[in-house]
């Protein structure tokens, strides 16, 4: 009984697809990403411990407030992590290593507790031989504030597959 | 505010590097399924191949060591710039950015990383207190294989404020 519940939704249901491919690419696309994600004490802390990150500025508010800073500094891995997070779905879920990053700029200091949101448009793409596959895309990404300011900006190239 | 003071080490400010200088920091860290999934998921990276071991063994996809989960290579990095930090960026006062980041092969759970630095550049910047320090960072697996590079610059303390 319970394996007909199983053959029937295999049969019934149509992948919702997530993540797009090569041909998604033109240069020029822009992609405004989801969510937006509030960083917590929590996350700081957990981040900066298991990635041993031994800056107080991350893990202690008293030393924090001594060098000048509201509150914990935001580890800028975590921010340039989770702004790499959000844009997953967009560009490189849909299949294939992560590569690189080039030209990254902290803009500034983030505290915990800041919302950030991120956002990027396709500057290259390229076919690559030894892969047909594949293709090569670089992307700009932007991790702004709640007010729009940049905190941060980076190049990605990734492979991405293409559609079959 | 007063008892924060004295608690990091004494030997790691500004003035403490020269360019050239090269580092092999003192630990490594075993990279586990707990600090794959767990950051990878809370930086909300969608990607299951970081957490979807089912899916990674099925569809194996002729690329090698693609046929089991991926460390997400940014938590692979940040692992690597993490056992470089205690001697790199503990006089930080704020990360001015990062270039040139390679992801040289792919990390999986149980692999081990260690981390070595070479100072590239000094420069004075535009603050008495603190200078810029830009370092080249590698990660190396427990094969001696590697597994990243990537430069970082910084803003860090200097022992002595200049005028």
């Amino acid at each position: 009984m319970k394996d007909d519940i199983v053959a029937d939704l295999r049969a019934r249901a149509k992948p919702w697809a997530r993540g797009n491919r090569f041909e998604d690419f033109p240069v020029g696309r822009t992609f405004r990403h989801h969510w937006g994600r509030t960083l917590t004490a929590g996350d700081n802390v957990l981040f900066a411990t298991l990635t041993l990150h031994y800056n107080p500025l991350y893990t202690n508010v008293d030393y924090a407030r001594a060098n000048g800073f509201a509150e914990l500094v935001v580890c800028p891995l975590l921010l340039f992590n989770t702004v790499f997070g959000m844009s997953v779905e967009d560009l490189s879920e849909g299949g294939g290593p992560f590569l690189g990053v080039d030209g990254l700029t902290y803009h500034r200091p983030v505290l915990v507790g800041e919302t950030v949101y991120a956002e990027s448009e396709v500057v290259a793409r390229r076919g690559t031989e030894s892969r047909p596959e594949f293709g090569i895309v670089t992307w700009h990404t932007r991790g702004t504030d709640a007010k729009g300011g940049l905190v941060v900006d980076y190049q990605r190239t990734n492979l991405v597959r293409r559609k079959r | 505010m007063e008892q924060s003071r004295g608690r990091t080490s004494p030997n790691n400010y500004f003035e403490d590097f020269k360019p050239g200088q090269v580092i092999a920091h003192a630990r490594g860290k075993t990279v586990t399924e707990m600090d794959n999934v767990l950051l990878t998921n809370m930086v909300m990276n969608t990607a299951d191949g970081h957490f979807n071991e089912h899916r990674m063994q099925q569809q194996a996809r002729g690329i090698p060591g693609f046929n089991t989960r991926i460390v997400y290579g940014g938590i692979s990095f940040s692992m690597v710039i993490g056992l470089a930090a205690q001697d790199t960026g503990e006089q930080v006062l704020e990360e001015r950015g990062m270039d040139k980041i390679r992801l040289r092969a792919p990390v999986h759970h149980g692999d081990t990383l260690y981390a070595f630095t070479e100072v590239l550049e000094k420069l004075d910047g535009d603050r008495g207190d603190a200078g810029i320090v830009r370092f080249k960072h590698y990660g190396i697996n427990q094969d001696d294989k590697l597994v990243y590079e990537g430069e970082r610059t910084v803003l860090m303390k200097r022992r002595s404020p200049v005028a």
